[in-house]
């Protein structure tokens, strides 16, 4: 099995986790905002050291643990990138970061030793966030510009991921070296000698970072993502049927996409309600909200594959396929037939089917036979309508 | 004084445990450290229970009403925050480090330090929103994901952050 293995539900891990948490910071010193201030004067670098050595330890190990297929990158979430509302945020932080000399998790960490300034920026937190959520819709573009949340620097420098690891980790180790050089001049922290695991620490992480440097020349996806994507064709969760879709349609599923991949002709022709004219060429640079649940279309089904691949393969946890395509929904959806000699529960699940095939204008028949097939214009048609087949 | 002195641990042997905890976060829930998150589910929880009915239709605040049956505790990070301040105490505890009931910063008067806590707090309450994320949830993993945003919000809200020191002790420094 391919971590991650727990959902998102608290109860087993939220508890360990956030103990660990706040111990460590408590630990580092970060529960208190003197640590912090003194950072923003640049005596002390305990932040700088805490975060740049977290970042390169869980980085690294995300890299090698989905190099060896042992973590599905996919199913981590991962922050969203929304350019112009971050950089205004950013700043908005960063002040508040220096007035309070303490961040939210920090905030938490120093009110629960019993700092009282502390639980009064917890005070101002609650307060920020509420009044930005009110202020929200009225704030347009400040507050979402172009939100993409598959956003990683690897694709948006046009670097492989083990350069962009290599760089940090070298950026990071320059960072501690400079860092000793201002705490040891400024006389602040006593020199002592060097500790005896920075050496190796540094070697290793070193190493570790020119190993995904080479490694990681082909920008191929993890072995983790590919083992993922092949268990979702096997075990069939790559796909919905055509009934399923037009249920998710009449309840009005909130976060449901449907991407039509035919050509545009076609499309002008046919489509299913709300789908929208994305033809494959597009899907490597479709804008994809990490909520967004997709279902793809094409006539029979193979572009539709061929797009659920390259959207799977971009890192997109949420698509289907809509099984056997256009032909599926013109069968089951808009002229559903019962079968010969159908038995009682048969008929009555035909009754709710009826329903949703007549929500969609469709003809359904009780008569076993085949009667015509729907247009567009919901009147029946006794010659198939000529569809412009692709795939 | 060091941080050695302080009695607390090394911060590259403390950043290096985070990180390995962040990288077990990863692996066992799928998601990451937050902090900010359990802020914006807690106030429209709380704007909720005030006034129901416009929460329940705001554009935003929607968004973020718990829906499960455990309510706010059905939401990861604030269980975790929770459990943040827990693994706190039990660690300053622990470390015989006697409580401090306000942090004295040089150049702050007690009431100043109050008033910038608040001022500061509620500005990080706004960035954070804007931002999607704090210094956890954005900075460390996002940092750690290699996300995008998280490397935009890194240097700019630190590099924003040293700024407004260093004007803060300009001020100080001609009033005194």
């Amino acid at each position: 099995m391919i971590a991650p293995f727990f959902d998102g539900s608290p109860a087993l891990t939220a508890v360990p986790i956030g103990f660990a948490f706040g111990a460590t910071l408590e630990r580092a010193g970060l529960g208190s905002a003197r640590t912090i201030a003194d950072q923003l004067t640049g005596r002390d670098f305990t932040v700088v050291k805490v975060m740049f050595s977290c970042i390169v330890t869980a980085m690294l190990l995300v890299f090698w643990a989905d190099r060896l297929g042992w973590l599905d990158l996919t199913r981590v979430a991962l922050p969203t990138t929304d350019v112009l509302p971050q950089l205004a945020g950013s700043v908005l932080f960063g002040a508040g970061f220096a007035l309070a000399s303490l961040c939210p998790g920090t905030a938490c960490v120093a009110a629960a030793v019993g700092a009282r300034d502390g639980l009064v920026t917890i005070g101002g937190l609650f307060l920020g966030t509420l009044l930005t959520g009110e202020l929200w819709p009225r704030l347009g573009g400040l507050a979402v510009h172009a939100v993409r949340d598959d956003a990683r620097l690897p694709g948006d420098l046009g670097l492989s991921t083990g350069v962009v690891v290599a760089l940090i980790v070298g950026a990071a180790l320059l960072t501690f070296w400079i860092a000793g050089r201002i705490e040891g001049a400024g006389g602040r922290t006593e020199p002592g000698p060097r500790a005896p695991w920075q050496g190796p620490l540094a070697t290793a992480a070193a190493v570790l970072a020119l190993l995904a440097a080479a490694t990681g020349s082909s920008r191929l996806p993890g072995l983790g993502q590919l083992q993922a994507i092949a268990g979702d064709v096997d075990h069939e969760t790559d796909h919905v049927d055509a009934l399923t879709l037009a249920q998710w349609i009449h309840d009005r599923h909130r976060h449901l996409r449907i991407l039509d991949v035919r050509d545009g002709l076609a499309f002008d022709d046919y489509r299913i309600p709300g789908a929208e004219d994305v033809p494959v060429q597009q899907i490597p640079t479709l804008s994809i909200a990490a909520s967004d649940t997709l279902v793809i279309y094409s006539d029979g089904g193979g572009h539709a594959a061929q797009a659920w691949m390259l959207l799977r393969l971009r890192g997109v946890p949420h698509a289907y396929i809509l099984r056997d395509g256009l032909e599926a929904w013109e069968e089951d959806v808009l002229a559903p037939r019962v079968p010969f000699g159908a038995d009682s529960a048969t008929l009555a699940r035909f009754a709710s089917i009826k329903s949703l095939s007549a929500y969609f204008g469709g003809r359904p028949s009780t008569a076993p036979a085949i009667l015509g097939v729907r247009d567009t214009t919901g009147s029946v048609a006794q010659s198939p309508p000529k569809r412009r087949k692709t795939c | 004084m060091t941080a050695r002195a302080r009695g607390y641990a090394d911060p590259i042997l403390a950043g290096v445990a985070l990180g390995v905890l962040l990288f077990l976060t990863f692996l066992l829930v799928g998601r990451g450290l937050g902090a900010s998150g359990a802020f914006a589910s807690a106030s429209a929880a709380a704007a909720h229970a005030v006034a129901p009915a416009s929460t329940a239709t705001h554009p935003y605040l929607s968004d973020y009403v718990p829906s499960g049956p455990a309510g706010l505790l059905g939401d990861w990070t604030v269980v975790e925050l929770l459990a943040v301040a827990a693994g706190a105490w039990a660690s300053a505890r622990l470390a015989r480090r006697a409580p401090v009931p306000l942090t004295s910063i040089a150049g702050e008067s007690p009431r100043s330090r109050l008033v910038l806590a608040l001022v500061g707090g509620s500005l990080m309450g706004a960035g954070a929103r804007l931002a999607h994320g704090c210094t956890s949830g954005l900075g460390l993993t996002g940092g750690a994901l290699l996300a995008t945003g998280a490397w935009l919000f890194i240097p700019v809200a630190f590099g924003s952050a040293f700024l407004v020191a260093y004007l803060q002790r300009r001020l100080a420094g001609a009033r005194r």
